[in-house]
């Protein structure tokens, strides 16, 4: 900490060909650094240099890079197989694949195995042990090393994934293998591409957050490193080798929070400078579209949906992002606000550096539940918050920080009455007594997803 | 692109309208016709988000991409003995998303009528063109290589599958099968038609919380009368629409001149309410309210009153719209129909209203529709 007993953070927002880095000396921003090569080492010594003393706390955000490597296809992203338990197999070639071409080519085998329950939890097929056994069989020859498991119903009873789970990982010991039951969330296909990333993404994610831990390590520095996600919160580099797609998108919704920072504002609209060419990994998904999102209460508005440039819906939250209005619409004033706009004059990964080093421990839960009553909605509301303040203490926050910032219970339309989605976001506040993480090893055999001892990430 | 259909029909729609919102009627609907579709499909009923988005509508390109566009047909247009049947999803769009079809419901469903009536159907229609549903006769026309007709039962979506129009002119929707992504099905024959949503609504809970619904096997020379006509084309105008994502203002505009539908409000939604009145279980989804406070204009507060649709609006406690009008939220930010299973306190959300189809005003109509089929005796007030 600072003389002043505060805490000095700074945030990097990492893409392929570059970094960027701020730095926060309580609310005031003391330096933004000029783009830098991505080497970790270079980057904390300029940060380094630029402060008189060296950050007490590095939020990181790699979602780039990751993204980048799934684009241009990295030797640290490996294709997966994927294990759906539903009750009948597609008969539809379009049903039986992701309807996205970046998932798709993650993708080695395809299995289906009878099972899965319904929205609600109730069991719709019995899991099909046979069919299993033969999965594992087809593994092992073909010596499978990374796993994707999706089943209908998972949200709600996750007992079919973790027979699957289980059973894989007597088989091959060695395998990571990632459930969509830890995610929560709506749509099995959204699940499906949010594991699939999680599972080939955990070997780059920790060679990325490796260099920086290492970095940090050779720097001989207490400086805690946290990981931005893509709802613009952080998390323990432990958890993000554990669930890398949370990291997804993260470079938006930090932009956005970061813009609303330096304009001073807590609440806003921002409208956000095209990417860079290379940017968001490569894809370019929006370098020729103006697009804006809001801040709320100074945090990025995120929903769970379709992440740029992807093609298909995902259940990690990312930045609620919209085309500006076409040609003749002023570009300064959205016209319907009634909020301030700001309209930042720094770069894309500029600001989300100014993100990442005002972000915060973050988590977010997305279910369904089944209320009779308005005391148990009370009920129900309570362990969901519960839960995600669970969560966030996992993902580094200080103990007695953690707080609500967003609740909304929906009824679910056309489902039998009572049936509520229950979305959460908790906050929590920087924990100063943590102790810096040594370079951890490769995560790759570490079994996560399944047997991961915090569930939802 | 061939069109192996073989019904004569011209493609005014897809690929060769470029970005043009207006189509005229549509001689057919081809893959490019599909984000429209889904978009248009949204306005008239915002009960499904997109959770499975993707996925739904890649599948429908891909049929079309295949087999060619599928013809869209006037009854008329077609011999009046031709057999025909509706086709919806019925149960939750979000049980839909978390199991996906297999791909041959809708078929199976079809077929298994026609095993039982001895009959080939030459033609299916929405029994709601809106939402998912309004997606799934296309996909069943491809697979079956039959027309699609320009016709629907509700215009919009109701609760309950007698809140038609067949239902009203006197046609029975039964025989009814239920086909689920289970494999299973469920066939209903119930003399009195009104008994066939009780008899069905607890079967689809245990198919998988949806199922491919064909009900209202009739013949197109019935259909003449007894349908709403025109309630397929105009979707692919509207999400066309939709999907310049003008600035709200313009969009407005533009949706009231296509479908008269006005704004009654702008503001931030401040509560959601649960159980806020009487649930009656027989309809889907409970009662729950929304409060918005109006950021613009008289700054009233807004009560709106859900059901699995939007049943109806209060300003500052007096009724200013009602079922069966045509109720949705436009979430302003992002320029886009907001639909009712993502919504949250903050959202900033027009109000809009837009008529229903003029049967549904009739006395028949508001018995079956109308606010007091809600719990809400309350009178409609006055279209101004």
């Amino acid at each position: 900490m600072t003389q002043t007993g505060r805490f000095t953070r700074a945030g990097i927002s990492v893409g392929p060909s570059g970094a960027h880095a701020a730095v926060i000396d309580g609310d005031r921003p003391v330096a933004v650094s000029r783009p830098m090569p991505p080497e970790p080492t270079a980057v904390l010594t300029a940060i380094g240099a630029a402060t008189t003393r060296f950050p007490d706390l590095v939020v990181v955000d790699i979602s780039d890079v990751l993204l980048d490597g799934v684009v241009r296809a990295a030797p640290e992203v490996p294709q997966v197989a994927v294990v759906r338990i539903v009750p009948r197999p597609a008969t539809d070639p379009a049903l039986a694949r992701s309807p996205a071409d970046e998932v798709e080519r993650l993708i080695r085998r395809r299995f289906t195995v009878p099972g899965g329950h319904d929205l609600l939890g109730h069991e719709l097929c019995p899991i099909d042990d046979a069919a299993i056994a033969a999965v594992c069989a087809e593994l092992v020859r073909e010596d499978v090393r990374h796993v994707a498991i999706v089943a209908a119903g998972s949200q709600a009873r996750p007992e079919h994934e973790r027979a699957v789970a289980d059973a894989i990982q007597a088989a091959l010991p060695g395998a990571r293998i990632s459930a969509a039951g830890d995610f929560g969330g709506q749509g099995l296909v959204a699940r499906e591409a949010t594991v699939v990333f999680d599972c080939a993404l955990g070997a780059l994610a920790d060679h990325e957050l490796g260099r920086w831990e290492s970095a940090l390590a050779g720097r001989r520095s207490s400086a805690l490193l946290r990981v931005a996600r893509g709802d613009g919160g952080y998390s323990m580099p432990s958890r993000i080798r554990t669930f890398p797609s949370v990291v997804l998108g993260a470079t938006d919704a930090l932009a956005l929070s970061g813009a609303a920072h330096l304009a001073g504002l807590h609440d806003c609209r921002v409208l956000l400078p095209c990417a860079e060419s290379g940017a968001a990994g490569g894809l370019n998904v929006r370098s020729s579209v103006q697009v804006a999102g809001d801040v709320r209460n100074g945090l990025p508005v995120v929903r769970p949906g379709e992440l740029p440039g992807i093609g298909t819906e995902l259940v990690v939250p990312t930045a609620a992002l919209a085309p500006e209005p076409g040609p003749g619409q002023p570009r300064h004033r959205w016209p319907s606000a009634d909020v301030p706009v700001a309209i930042p004059t720094r770069s894309l990964p500029e600001l989300a550096s100014v993100g990442a080093a005002i972000a915060r421990p973050m988590a977010w839960l997305d279910e369904v539940a089944f209320i009779e009553s308005a005391a148990q909605l009370d009920r129900i509301r309570r362990d969901a918050e519960e839960r995600a303040t669970g969560i966030v203490m996992a993902n580094g926050a200080a103990p007695g920080t953690a707080h609500l910032t967003e609740l909304s219970t929906v009824a679910v339309p056309y489902s039998p009455s009572g049936t509520v989605r229950i979305r959460v976001r908790v906050v929590g506040a920087d924990d100063p007594s943590a102790q810096p993480a040594e370079p951890a090893g490769p995560a790759l055999g570490s079994g996560a997803g399944c047997s991961a001892p915090e569930k939802r990430p | 692109m061939s069109t192996p259909n073989g019904n004569g029909g011209t493609n005014t729609g897809g690929t060769n309208n470029g970005g043009h919102s207006y189509v005229g009627a549509p001689g057919s609907i081809s893959a490019a016709d599909v984000p429209a579709l889904f978009e248009g499909a949204k306005f008239y009923s915002p009960a499904v988000g997109d959770a499975n988005k993707s996925s739904l509508t890649s599948w429908l390109e891909g049929l079309l991409d295949r087999n060619g566009p599928v013809p869209l047909r006037r009854p008329q247009s077609m011999p009046p003995r031709t057999p025909c049947v509706s086709l919806c999803v019925l149960g939750s769009g979000s049980a839909l998303a978390d199991l996906p079809p297999s791909g041959d419901e809708f078929v199976e469903a079809v077929r298994r009528i026609e095993r039982i009536q001895q009959v080939t159907f030459g033609a299916v229609y929405p029994l709601a063109a809106a939402t998912v549903s309004a997606l799934v006769p296309v996909v069943a026309a491809s697979q079956l290589g039959v027309p699609l007709l320009d016709v629907d039962g509700m215009g919009r979506t109701y609760a309950l599958i007698h809140h038609t129009a067949m239902f009203l002119a006197g046609l029975s929707p039964t025989p009814l099968v239920a086909q689920g992504p289970t494999g299973e099905s469920v066939l209903i024959d119930a003399p009195a038609g009104a008994r066939a949503d009780r008899l069905l609504r607890g079967n689809v809970d245990v198919l998988g919380g949806w199922a491919a619904l064909a009900s209202y096997p009739t013949t197109t020379g019935a259909l003449g009368s007894a349908a709403l006509h025109g309630t397929v084309s105009r979707l692919i105008s509207i999400g066309r629409l939709m999907l310049e994502r003008a600035d709200p203002e313009s969009l407005v505009r533009r949706l009231g001149a296509l479908t008269g539908c006005r704004r009654l409000g702008r503001g931030r939604i401040v509560e959601v309410e649960h159980l806020s009145r009487p649930t009656d279980v027989t309809i889907p989804a409970h009662p729950s309210s929304l409060v918005v406070d109006e950021t613009h204009g008289q700054h009233r507060q807004l009560r709106i009153e859900l059901r699995s649709e939007i049943v109806a609006v209060f300003a500052d406690g007096a009724l200013v719209a009602a079922a069966p009008d045509l109720l949705c939220l436009l979430d302003v930010s992002r320029s886009e129909l907001a639909t009712l299973d993502s919504l949250e306190p903050g959202d900033l959300v027009d109000v809009l209203v837009t008529p229903a189809d003029a049967m549904w005003y009739a006395p028949e109509g508001m018995a079956m529709v109308g606010l007091e089929s809600h719990g809400i005796p309350l009178e409609l007030p006055r279209r101004r």
